[in-house]
């Protein structure tokens, strides 16, 4: 008989709460909170409670699977690896490398996505290489890039508790992260601001001090409109301003005539709101921004993100204790896919692909040549693939027939591939049309690391083994690796992969598995004696000064027409997770959000005749979704919201795949819409 | 294995023959749960971050077909372990408890009335704590503000369960109907008064005050204190209160006449 509690780290939100996955005789039983993690502080979300529930799942893929006459049929491990490589060969040799494209992923760890990006650039020599970080924060990190000089969250998760006011914007937090939500609830009872800007009333709109309903794709109207204010009202940090940033004046030029008259008209937020809000934020001592999706997935995505460093510029919050812009990253380990080099103009630790030395480096240590040319972005991939130029795909852990958006043309490209392959922990849809499924470990299953959204290191422990035959990616991405003749992926353990990543990442220069074992450390950690950074851009910024983007309004890609009056919005509700492969296989998580819905204004409902549960057929451009409809007050009049993760009614039918054009990530908060009864 | 490790391990196996301890220790920087088994090394004992030892017990005691269990029981660990024998839950025979006294810290966030243990084997018995200062504070409002304070409260849960999950005395875990559709409307977050009313009322005559649900709840919503008014309320109106094996509950007894089982056919 053997109880064990192991230690581990959530795979769903980017929070990164640790909690002990409880095994008794190689039987996954529930999880129990980790009460002196710092991250969680021994609180979870229903997802976390509910995280072993899918992994001893019946559904579990357990057999290599290898397409036959038409036919999934099983395989063994070897016909499976030799049937890739043979193939993948082939089309590198007929097509050239950039033929090929594989997508990292955000569920794997570091040292797994360290390998998947080795193996496409340094064996299959190409830098198609991307993963679904290009959908969620993609112009978060170019946005902050070139504001700061570096893309991710400035402060931690335990300083909101700190703040004085906390600005939120485009992020439904009690949901999508709900530990960091509590945070917020707990700054707030210490007496804290909360100012919340968002289409949708969402749980933390309606304990908010100041609720501002913008219309969808408005942004960069009211967070000029913001800044307009704190000028005009003498607000500006001028000592911030004058010793830590530049292109001040280009900014007051650019925001001038953003009156709150004019943003009233464009944004429908109520002058008298957004003057508050300004001078609250302004006036904070210590006031930090969150926000999500709801600015980032724009096709003007980059420049949304450019005007909220602005607004924290401007007030000077930022490079202090409780301050910051603080992009939430959605997925357990979408910063360390990123941080791992999962991206195709980048290596490991941001570090440019089309930079001669750096790439030098990189052969170095290899011990080959690589591409100099930034590879091909997921978003352009499809594309690619559609147009017939792109060959094959290799997919580890991504559900692109779910995720991406305009799913009709993703089907069309992803059928067009001549070889796709999929590691997956589930038949997922996009599995179903591959050419080759591995079975893949699951995070319970296997050892690593994930980064959290607050560059936190956040340690995987193995708790059981995997089902069937299935293997943990990086063996699979070293079993591919030796199989194409390469002598780089000797690796025996995560901690060997990490110890290599080490020594080329210099963010992760002092990480190694004996110090993050007992301590949490956030990158950048250049050394093996450096602590780690809790808060980045005190004495300086990362590009030196912070730089002011005179950013404009722009009206979205697609904008509403008398056949399609409604702006849809899609995003996450609290119960289930993305393409709902785990969470729609967690029975209480499935019991509480069971079906696809649509969210409608309750005066929209009443002129088109839909009650409440009644069914309703929603259409854009480029499809058709029948379900139920939710009539509420939680949405402005004319904007329909729809959560992205049912496949029997897909939102991503619907969305539009007009992309940013620095980011490249897709506009799945805006597109034109329309309702009817089915 | 430190000194505390050492001592535990001499108690649970050498002088009171268990086959398991259940235990907290340090393990990765952090405390964790631990069960060990005899012979096994227990480890770096720490004992001051309250864990829910006994909902830890009663998750995995249906998988341990035999063998005694010795767990570390702070007072309010043996007045849980008392109402899930009662149910039979669990077999006393087979629980071997090791008491623990809370420290002055522990009480005072427990605000907790009844913090010493039968047997002390570990730790320093300290002084009870006289009074919840919430509650004093909601006793003096309207009726009116005191509603408004808990649904105020109330309004910041986000349906994690973590409430009933965390519970040692919430046993029905699977079939909870409190979860279910009537009491938790789906599209809804927070879920509602009805939700927290009748969990509360549920759990008048199993609730230890252990304070466990307080501590897991993310919204920090005052749980500790809506039990403590509850049971304030059952001790007036029926001179009871849980967490002693031989009492009966005054829900579970039946009044004169009343209509048993089939009898009744009014539902």
């Amino acid at each position: 008989m053997s109880v064990r509690h192991v230690l581990t780290t959530c795979p769903y939100c980017g929070t990164g709460c640790n909690f002990f996955l409880q095994v008794v005789d190689g039987r996954l039983t529930s999880v129990v909170p980790c009460k002196t993690d710092e991250i969680s502080l021994g609180r979870l979300c229903i997802k976390g409670y509910n995280a072993h529930a899918f992994v001893q799942h019946a559904d579990r893929l357990m057999h290599p699977m290898i397409r036959e006459g038409g036919q999934l049929r099983n395989a063994s491990w070897d016909q499976a690896l030799d049937k890739i490589v043979r193939k993948l060969k082939a089309i590198k040799e007929k097509h050239g490398p950039d033929s090929i494209a594989m997508l990292a992923s955000a569920k794997c760890t570091n040292e797994e996505n360290y390998l998947f990006q080795k193996l496409a650039r340094a064996v299959i020599g190409t830098n198609n290489v991307d993963h679904c970080a290009r959908l969620c924060h993609a112009s978060t990190v170019t946005g902050l890039l070139h504001s700061f000089g570096s893309g991710a969250m400035t402060n931690t998760i335990p300083e909101f508790d700190n703040a004085d006011c906390i600005f939120v914007t485009g992020s439904n937090t009690l949901e999508a992260h709900p530990i960091i939500g509590s945070r917020m609830l707990r700054a707030k009872e210490k007496g804290a601001k909360i100012i919340v800007v968002d289409p949708r009333d969402t749980p933390l709109s309606r304990i908010s001090h100041l609720y501002l309903s913008q219309r969808p794709g408005t942004d960069i109207a009211w967070i000029n409109g913001m800044v307009k204010v704190i000028i005009d009202e003498g607000l500006v940090n001028e000592g911030f301003v004058k010793t830590r940033t530049t292109a001040f004046e280009e900014l007051k030029e650019a925001v001038k005539d953003y009156t709150p008259e004019k943003v009233e008209r464009t944004t429908g937020i109520p002058k008298e709101k957004l003057i508050e809000a300004a001078r609250i934020y302004a006036k904070a001592d210590k006031a930090m921004l969150a926000y999500a999706m709801g600015i980032t997935q724009h096709s003007n995505g980059t420049d949304i993100v450019k005007g909220l460093a602005n607004l924290a510029m401007v007030a000077g919050h930022i490079g202090k204790e409780s301050t910051g812009v603080n992009p939430l990253r959605g997925q357990c380990n979408v910063q360390g896919a990123c941080d791992s080099g999962g991206l195709p103009n980048l290596y490991p630790g941001y570090q440019r692909v089309d930079d001669e030395a750096v790439r030098a480096k990189f052969e170095k240590a290899w011990g080959v040549s690589l591409p100099a040319k930034p590879g091909l972005t997921l978003t352009s991939a499809i594309n690619e693939a559609a147009s017939g130029r792109l060959k094959a795909m290799v997919i580890f852990g991504e559900n692109v027939m779910i995720s991406d958006p305009d799913l009709n043309h993703v089907e069309e490209a992803v059928k067009k591939l001549e070889f796709l392959v999929v590691s997956d922990i589930f038949l997922t849809e996009t599995a179903q049309l591959a050419d080759v499924v591995l079975p893949a470990a699951c995070y319970a299953e296997k050892d690593g690391t994930f980064t959290n959204t607050d560059r936190a290191i956040r340690v995987l422990r193995k708790a059981v083994d995997a089902p069937g035959e299935a293997r943990a990616d990086w063996v699979i991405a070293c079993d591919l690796g030796r199989k194409f003749g390469s002598n780089g992926f000797g690796f025996s353990s995560p901690a060997k992969i990490m110890a290599e990543m080490t020594t080329v990442t210099p963010i992760f220069g002092g990480i190694s598995y004996e110090k993050i074992d007992s301590k949490v450390v956030r990158w950048p950690c250049p050394a093996k004696d450096h602590p780690g950074t809790r808060i980045l851009h005190t004495q300086k910024f990362t590009r030196g000064l912070g730089l002011f983007a005179p950013v404009q309004h722009a009206p979205p890609a697609e904008v509403v027409s008398e056949e399609y009056p409604f702006i849809l919005t899609t995003g996450r509700n609290l119960f289930q997770y993305h393409t709902g492969t785990m969470t729609r296989r967690s029975p209480k998580l499935e019991r509480e959000a069971p079906e696809p819905y649509v969210e409608i204004n309750r005066g929209d409902a009443k002129r088109l005749g839909i009650g409440d549960g009644e069914r309703v057929m929603v259409s854009s451009r480029r499809g058709s979704i029948t379900l139920k409809a939710r009539v509420t007050e939680r949405i402005i009049p004319g904007t329909v919201f729809i959560p992205f993760h049912y496949a029997e009614a897909a939102a991503n039918r619907l969305t539009n795949a007009a992309l940013d054009p620095i980011s490249k990530i897709p506009e799945f908060k805006v597109c034109a819409a329309k309702v009817a009864k089915a | 294995m430190n000194d505390l490790g050492k001592k535990l391990a001499r108690l649970a196996f050498e002088e009171r023959g268990a086959d398991f301890l259940l235990a907290m220790r340090e393990e990765h920087g952090n405390v964790a749960p631990a069960m060990v088994s005899k012979g096994e090394d227990v480890g770096d004992v720490r004992l001051e971050v309250p864990y829910q030892l006994v909902t830890i017990l009663e998750n995995i005691y249906p998988w341990i077909s035999k063998g005694k269990i010795a767990i570390i029981t702070r007072r309010c660990d043996e007045k849980a372990l008392a109402e899930l024998a009662k149910r039979k839950y669990v077999d006393d025979k087979r629980i071997i408890k090791i008491g623990l006294a809370c420290t002055e810290e522990q009480i005072e966030r427990c605000r907790c009335e009844d913090p010493v243990p039968s047997h002390v084997d570990v730790g320093e018995p300290h002084a009870a704590v006289k009074g919840d200062e919430l509650s004093a504070r909601l006793a003096k409002m309207s009726q009116e503000d005191r509603l408004a304070f808990w649904v105020g409260q109330y309004k910041k849960c986000n349906k994690c369960f973590g409430c009933t999950l965390t519970c040692p005395v919430c046993f029905c875990d699977d079939d909870c109907v409190l979860e279910e559709r009537t009491f938790v409307a789906e599209p809804s977050i927070p879920p509602g008064l009805s939700f927290h009313m009748v969990r509360s009322y549920h759990m008048i005559d199993k609730c230890i005050e252990c304070g466990e649900c307080e501590r897991a709840c993310p919204a920090e919503i005052p749980l500790l204190t809506m039990r403590k008014l509850l049971a304030k309320d059952m001790k007036e109106v029926f001179k009871f209160a849980p967490g002693d094996e031989k009492t009966v509950s005054p829900l579970n007894t039946t009044l004169e006449g009343e209509l048993m089982g089939d009898e009744c056919d009014e539902c």
